[in-house]
């Protein structure tokens, strides 16, 4: 199990202050929500902790091994895999070769054997087709695999990219609000497949995510986001009385009685 | 029953069509087996083509400089040692070989710039690629011959001419000679390119080149190196340019810079764009198209209304091709942007069995 530690990260882009030195831990097999209003930097920590963006101060650990300085493709191979808000799946292909792609970097790189087709280079290929299956099956998209990734609905659609997240075996899980655009019913299909993602396969979850009731539903601990700053770290439970908190959601001075969720 | 026949439809479209082409040369005149050579040749630039553009993502117009490579490498190998221009009298197929190792250490070359560039600023930047192949192709007189090209060598192996008639060979009444010969030659390497960029597009490496064309981001968090990915579809689409170009200068007998410039590098583009990015078999079809429409024009330029003989000022055969082509190009675009390999995949869906909808079968 592997610890990412966030330690003082910075980002700037420009004059604006997208992340200020924000600290926080995610415990293996934990899930751990980050949130905010919009324009917290959510998304931008997401994309620092997969490599995306490089932080102008600051450094990211996966246990001992320091994550700020490694290309995304280094990240993703070290078992760090992450979904995007805007779904980011190759439409014209099937379900199967988009989770097919989640395989890559389990695959060995053989550029003239795959040219020439040699047999071994076909077998492999039958493997990860397999375990691809299973994990299709794991999320309930088996009737789809054939299916070319544009024609599903966009339920499916933000499934997909989270099983092409699992197709790379990761140890930790970046979701980039998962269940954005989704109704009441499908949010609560995607925050049971979370939570199974995290007590069947063991995979430590982090979380960017807008809604507050799938958060304190699912999230073991939870750090808040305002303006770039941290202004909150704790469990869900903690969230809700915190006056920091309650003023960044709702702009105005908490409400004395306020009880928690 | 009628599953089964759907099934072997496809299998027994691809066998009369292998049996077709084997058998052309013994009912079809030199001057269309020349034709389809020169088809052939250029097929086999395009699939390389159709992996970069098709599949990557990226623009180059670099494919006519590495043609050149290609065909100028080979003459080079293979040449005739002490002529007037270089020649290293190597075995023809060792020369061939070389030459397309060549284009691909040139497309290695090139590769920094090709990695970090994407799409149209990848194209502008092949552009010079061009333009300092055809300043050395006129200039390099001693190895190039300059203005008035050089010969092709005569392609032998193990004794046997290819691109020659001995020793003599008549099959069923027709004489094999140069032309008959080397459209085998041309039919395999066709092939071979055709197998080859199937496998890599079908393969862990299509599906990642696919990736980076559609979101280098998402690419790169999936674990593609995207810099790497890139330059590998560069070279790989380089060597396929060489073994097109020495094809070229078997088919045409001889290398002359004239061939090489930019307009060649938007024929190829024309092709893989109207058979259809991405596509092998649209990019083999939209070769033959591109390459045959010009040839078929011309010989038949006496019948047809509206073409007027080349050189005599009118829109002469040549010139009624681009435009056709052109519109070619236009009409794809605007109407099929999956050119005829998307319209072959349409026919074959409205023909063949029809796919459950997604309720039906959960």
């Amino acid at each position: 199990m592997s610890t990412l530690r966030v330690d003082e990260v910075s980002v700037r882009f420009g004059a604006l202050v997208a992340l200020d030195a924000v600290s926080f831990t995610v415990e293996p097999g934990t899930v751990h929500a980050v949130i905010g209003p919009n324009g917290a930097g959510k998304s931008t920590c997401l994309n620092v902790l997969s490599g995306v963006y490089r932080p102008d101060a600051g450094r990211v650990y996966l246990d001992d091994r320091e994550l700020t300085r490694l290309r995304p493709h280094h990240i993703a191979r070290l078992g760090i895999a992450r979904t995007f808000q805007n779904i980011e799946v190759s439409g014209a292909e099937t379900v199967e070769d988009n989770l097919m792609l989640g395989r890559h970097h389990l695959m060995r790189p053989r550029l003239a054997a795959t040219a020439f087709g040699l047999p071994s280079v076909a077998r492999e290929e039958r493997r990860h087709r397999t375990r691809v299956r299973e994990i299709a099956d794991f999320l309930g998209l088996s009737a789809a695999l054939d299916r070319p990734a544009a024609l599903l609905p966009y339920g499916l659609r933000k499934r997909l990219e989270l099983a092409r997240a699992l197709a790379m075996e990761p140890r930790l899980l970046l979701l980039d609000e998962p269940v954005a655009g989704m109704d009441g019913a499908e949010t609560a299909e995607m925050a049971d497949v979370i939570l199974r993602v995290r007590t069947e396969l063991g995979v430590t979850v982090v979380l960017v995510e807008h809604d507050m009731g799938m958060v304190t539903r699912i999230a073991d601990r939870v750090t808040v986001l305002d303006f770039g700053r941290r202004i909150f770290d704790g469990s869900p439970a903690a969230m809700a009385a915190d006056p920091a908190v309650v003023e960044a959601y709702l702009g105005g001075a908490p409400s004395s009685t306020k009880e928690p969720a | 029953m009628s599953d089964r026949l759907n099934r072997l439809m496809p299998k027994a479209g691809w066998v009369a069509a292998v049996i077709v082409l084997l058998a052309l040369p013994l009912y079809v005149d030199g001057f269309w087996l020349s034709a389809g050579l020169v088809a052939m040749a250029a097929a086999v630039g395009a699939v390389g083509l159709t992996l970069l553009v098709g599949a990557a993502g990226q623009l180059s117009f670099a494919h006519a400089f590495f043609l050149a490579v290609g065909a100028y490498g080979y003459a080079c190998f293979s040449g005739e040692p002490g002529a007037a221009t270089l020649g290293l009298g190597l075995p023809p197929a060792l020369g061939a070989a070389l030459a397309i190792a060549v284009t691909g250490a040139l497309g290695l070359a090139f590769s920094p710039v090709a990695s970090r560039l994407r799409g149209i600023y990848l194209g502008v930047a092949s552009l010079s690629l061009v333009f300092v192949g055809q300043h050395l192709l006129h200039n390099l007189t001693g190895v190039t011959g300059g203005f008035n090209g050089r010969d092709t060598p005569m392609f032998t192996l193990a004794g046997f001419d290819v691109t020659g008639s001995e020793p003599p060979v008549t099959v069923a009444g027709v004489p094999f000679g140069a032309t008959e010969r080397l459209w085998y030659l041309g039919l395999v390497a066709l092939a071979g390119a055709g197998v080859i960029a199937r496998n890599l597009l079908r393969g862990r490496t299509g599906r990642a080149l696919r990736m980076v064309r559609d979101s280098e981001v998402a690419a790169a968090v999936l674990g593609v190196d995207v810099r790497r990915s890139k330059a590998t579809a560069f070279v790989v689409s380089s060597m396929f340019a060489g073994a097109a170009g020495v094809l070229s200068a078997l088919a045409l007998d001889r290398v002359v810079p004239d061939y090489f410039g930019l307009l060649l590098s938007v024929e190829f583009l024309a092709m893989i764009v109207i058979g259809g990015l991405g596509s092998v078999g649209g990019a083999v079809t939209g070769a033959a198209f591109v390459t045959l429409l010009p040839i078929v024009l011309a010989r038949y330029s006496g019948v047809l209304p509206l073409v007027a003989d080349a050189g005599s000022g009118g829109v002469d055969a040549a010139v009624l091709a681009r435009f056709c082509y052109g519109a070619a190009v236009v009409l794809v675009i605007l109407i099929q942007p999956d050119g005829l390999a998307g319209l072959g995949r349409r026919l074959r869906a409205r023909l063949g069995p029809a796919v459950p909808s997604l309720q039906e079968s959960t």
